[in-house]
């Protein structure tokens, strides 16, 4: 640190002014000044000159800013760049024609002969399912009742009629009896036995053959509801069966169950109403004599 | 330094640099110029400047631009009169105070900047000197100089008197 006196003094006074002595420096100033009041004057006058802050605003600062006060604000109008995909055009409706006379009567025809073909092609499907499963419910009966009563030599003659039967009643079977599978269903009786092929359903069940042939003659012609829960496994083994007096007993029920087959035919299905066929035959027959019989008078005149 | 951090120094430093140069030429639309350049120029060179030195930069341009407007108009000779400015003159009200502007308007540009940039700004003998790019002791002897010259018009007996 420097020294005050009189020959840089003035160079104290000025750093003073100016702010650049330290502490030490401005209290051996301070201590040199009262010593010698003159320099004190001297200094009051160089304070003199020292500026007073003022505050002055920038008249345009606003100009000066970037991005957040915009200088000029240009009227934008903004236009959407797809604004023809915008629009759109309203569908026109169908125009309601009004149909003539001639194809009013040619849609109804149209109609009628679509409906008629569907009906009876639906129709056919339909009873032939029916039957089907009518039959091999009743080829299951009578395999059963067969091969319960008859001894040796007619089981040959059943096992066939039942085949034939029962592959009848294969193609609709695949239909209602869906769980069944195909197993080999034993037809024994002693120590004789012939295999036939049957539906074995999974929670088959154990019939004596006793309450199978039982059921049978019941049986009064209505449509038989096979079930899959039908039984498939029948065990013949533990009867004594009479041989002499079944076989008749055995071709009847099968006439039977034939001609409740065949009932089942009879009806046709018309739109949501089942009608007989033998009706309508009648129906016929009674037209066909009245036009004999009209014929037959003029014939006679 | 980023967009913010310039308009941030548009808001701290515009209306010191402003009356730095308004208090040099004393004229108000030519240091909105000078100011409005400065800034122009800070905004120019933002990626290069930090932020923290903005101040000095801006100060640094505006002294220059000083330097060169002053040094324009004295060659020009067409540099219109302060006093008969009426409309863009810097109103002093009080006495004393226009008598110090007075004698402001006798120092150079250095010395009146020097003074300006001191007791205005704070700055430093080397601040001021990377500023007005001269040395510390040139600065400090200018100011000095300045300091006295003022003194000396404050005392003179036409003040006085």
């Amino acid at each position: 640190m420097q020294n005050i006196n009189l020959h840089n003094y003035q160079d104290f006074l000025l750093r003073y002014i100016d702010e650049e002595l330290n502490l030490r420096e401005i209290e051996a100033l301070l201590a040199f000044v009262t010593l010698h009041p003159a320099i004190g004057e001297e200094l009051e006058s160089l304070q003199s000159t020292k500026l007073d802050i003022e505050s002055i605003a920038c008249p345009n600062k606003a100009l000066l800013y970037k991005n957040i006060f915009p200088v000029i604000v240009e009227p934008t109008t903004i236009v959407y760049p797809n604004k023809q995909k915008l629009f759109k055009k309203e569908r026109e409706k169908a125009p309601v024609v009004f149909l003539k006379w001639w194809a009013v009567v040619a849609a109804a025809v149209f109609i009628f002969i679509v409906a008629r073909y569907g009906m009876f092609s639906g129709e056919a499907g339909k009873d032939l399912s029916k039957n089907n499963v009518t039959t091999n419910s009743i080829a299951t009966n009578s395999i059963a009742k067969n091969n319960v009563a008859k001894p040796s030599s007619s089981i040959v003659n059943n096992v066939t009629k039942n085949n034939a039967i029962e592959n009848a009643g294969l193609l609709a079977s695949t239909n209602v009896l869906e769980n069944q599978k195909m197993s080999t269903y034993t037809v024994g009786r002693g120590g004789a036995s012939d295999i036939v092929t049957q539906r074995n359903i999974p929670t088959a069940s154990i019939v004596t053959a006793s309450e199978t042939a039982s059921a049978i003659p019941s049986y009064n012609g209505s449509i038989i509801d096979v079930k899959p829960t039908v039984i498939a496994e029948i065990t013949t083994a533990p009867f004594a069966l009479n041989e002499t007096t079944e076989p008749k007993e055995t071709s009847a029920i099968n006439e039977t169950i034939d001609t409740e087959a065949a009932s089942s035919n009879r009806s046709v299905m018309v739109g949501a109403f089942e009608i007989d066929k033998d009706k309508f035959r009648g129906l016929f027959r009674k037209a066909n004599a009245l036009f004999k019989n009209k014929e037959n008078n003029r014939n006679e005149k | 330094m980023t967009e913010k951090d310039y308009n941030e120094s548009v808001l701290l430093y515009a209306d010191n640099v402003y009356r730095f140069i308004v208090k040099n030429l004393r004229h108000t639309e030519d240091a909105e110029d000078i100011v409005q350049s400065a800034f122009e120029k800070l905004w120019i060179h933002k990626d290069s400047v930090e932020p923290q030195k903005a101040k000095s930069y801006l100060f640094t341009v505006a002294y220059h631009l000083l330097i060169d407007h002053t040094r324009k108009a004295k060659r020009i000779t067409l540099q219109e009169s302060f006093e008969n400015d009426t409309q863009t003159a810097y109103q002093e009200n009080k006495a004393l105070k226009k008598v110090l502007h007075d004698a402001l308007a006798t120092l150079n540009e250095t010395q009146r900047s020097l003074v300006l940039l001191k007791d205005y700004e704070g700055y430093s003998y080397e601040e001021i000197g990377e500023i007005t790019k001269l040395t510390t002791d040139q600065v400090r002897v200018y100011l000095h100089r300045a300091r006295l010259k003022l003194r000396n018009y404050l005392i003179s007996p036409q003040q006085v008197l």
